[in-house]
């Protein structure tokens, strides 16, 4: 599942939902807000995550995966900025001048762009990798997001797997009558069907559930447990990381100039 | 005699595609009472309970403890009215089964404590303790209709109606949920075609057929007459069977032709 190790024991799987979301969101915000090309400000950055991610104890290999999985979109921007920025030519192609050029310019913007991806991408999936994704839901709802969202958040995590298995029970029967083979136009439309067959489904689940909302008195108004207090260690955890990327922020308007 | 609990008049409903499925149904539940409500497939049994709880607008009167169905009134019919749904799955929306236990009763508007203690209750009465931090998803089928039976109970309703509670459930499953049934002290109405389920928990049986009652009785003596059960689409319950099988020209399953 999404938080697979979320419940394990370390000091910072019990630091509270809501300083770790703070703390995700002022760590995005540095990260994006350092001047373009400066690495030594993103540094930093990198070494809290890394400790971070030592204490969490949670495995390397599901780190890099979970990365994998979110990185092809990032990585096809970052292929083309080579080719794209205009600067010193560092290498063309045909080499007598010819139509693909790749700038110095282009290769340090990608490296900026592909690490701040990486960082980002990292501090989110620690805060997953530590956080259990009922106390992430308390944790935004202590934060004030709107309960209409949090609910459709939890609604939404409490239904996915069980739309993943239907499609799994449809694959499996389509593969037992075909056996995998059968013309290619074929399988692609059984494929459409199942996305088809699925949305309705689902659409027909929905009203179920609202129903079985209703006939306990649902109106529109969510009376959700209020989240629990915090204590003093998320305060201190979320307050110390906040400032950090405040300083790193300032540090880079002026130390730098 | 008391006044009845649940009161239906002439109740009638047609599909938008014109198939009658209530062809005016008048029955009554008094406090306290058993009642099965069996019938084939397609007799208007799952129907009835929609239009009960206000979910399909009937023609006919319905009056559940006391209040009238209206679409001004239809939030106080479902307070008194506690529907458990065939598909545990829609019932358990939340990413935890306290959550979803608590969902009924916090939206009474009862206060933190109150809900906590029912909660607790109601786990208690269908055998889950110690399930409140488990996700609905990863209980098993009969785990999930107790929870879904918590549920509604933590409402404390005027009357449990259960549709189809046996489905899908193996035969360990089927006698706890039976037991279970046969510990519950409110006014309770079970939808089924699963005849033994009916005898071993209901003293009466209302049978429906083509959108109409066409028997109402004790469970016993309504059952037990062959004639009437094959008429209907119904065979006489297993413990009601003598030598002759369940039929009325004495075909048993395994009788010969």
């Amino acid at each position: 599942m999404l938080d697979h190790f979320a419940n394990r024991s370390t000091p910072v799987h019990r630091l509270g939902a809501a300083a770790k979301t703070v703390s995700l969101v002022a760590v995005i915000l540095a990260t994006v807000l350092v001047t373009r090309g400066r690495f030594l400000l993103l540094a930093p950055v990198a070494m809290g995550l890394a400790a971070y991610h030592a204490i969490s104890r949670t495995p390397l290999r599901y780190a890099v995966r979970r990365l994998a999985v979110v990185s092809p979109l990032a990585l096809a921007v970052v292929a083309l900025f080579p080719f794209l920025e205009p600067g010193e030519v560092v290498w063309r192609w045909p080499a007598t001048g010819g139509g693909l050029v790749v700038t110095r310019e282009g290769l340090l913007r990608a490296g900026d762009l592909l690490a701040r991806f990486v960082l980002c991408s990292w501090a989110s999936l620690l805060l997953l990798a530590t956080t259990q994704f009922q106390d992430l839901l308390q944790g935004l709802a202590r934060l004030h997001v709107p309960r209409v969202f949090v609910t459709q958040l939890a609604i939404l995590y409490r239904y996915l797997w069980v739309v993943i298995d239907e499609a799994m029970r449809m694959r499996m029967a389509r593969i037992a009558r075909d056996g995998g083979l059968g013309p290619r136009s074929l399988r692609f439309r059984s494929r459409a069907g199942v996305v088809g067959v699925l949305f309705l489904r689902s659409w027909d689940r929905a009203e179920r559930i609202y129903r079985a909302m209703a006939a306990r008195g649902f109106d529109g108004t969510l009376h959700t447990p209020r989240p629990g207090r915090l204590r003093p260690v998320d305060w201190v955890f979320g307050a110390a990381v906040t400032a950090a990327a405040v300083a790193l922020v300032l540090g880079d308007r002026f130390l730098y100039g | 005699m008391a006044e009845a609990v649940v009161e239906l008049q002439n109740v009638r409903y047609r599909y938008p595609t014109g198939a009658e499925a209530l062809a005016g149904v008048t029955l009554a539940v008094q406090p306290g009472e058993r009642v099965a409500l069996a019938g084939p497939n397609g007799a208007g049994k799952s129907t009835l309970v929609l239009a009960m709880a206000g979910f399909l607008w009937a023609d006919g009167t319905i009056r559940v403890a006391g209040h009238t169905l209206t679409r001004g009134s239809a939030r106080d019919v479902r307070r008194h009215l506690g529907l458990v749904f065939q598909d545990a799955e829609d019932q358990l929306f939340m990413p935890r089964v306290r959550d979803d236990v608590a969902f009924g009763p916090a939206t009474m508007g009862l206060d933190e404590a109150e809900v906590e203690a029912r909660v607790r209750a109601a786990l208690s009465a269908v055998g889950l303790e110690g399930f409140a931090d488990r996700a609905p998803y990863h209980l098993s089928v009969g785990e999930k209709r107790r929870a879904a039976l918590a549920t509604v109970l933590a409402m404390r309703p005027h009357v449990l109606v259960l549709d189809e509670p046996s489905a899908d459930l193996d035969p360990r499953g089927r006698r706890a949920l039976i037991d279970l049934l046969r510990t519950i002290e409110s006014t309770l109405i079970v939808i089924t075609h699963d005849l033994d389920l009916a005898l071993e928990t209901c003293e009466r049986t209302i049978v429906l057929d083509a959108g109409r009652v066409v028997g109402d009785g004790p469970t016993a003596e309504l059952l037990g007459n062959p004639a009437f059960t094959d008429a209907h689409g119904l065979e006489v319950p297993h413990a009601l069977r003598g030598q002759g099988g369940g039929r009325a020209d004495g075909r048993g399953l395994h009788g010969k032709e």
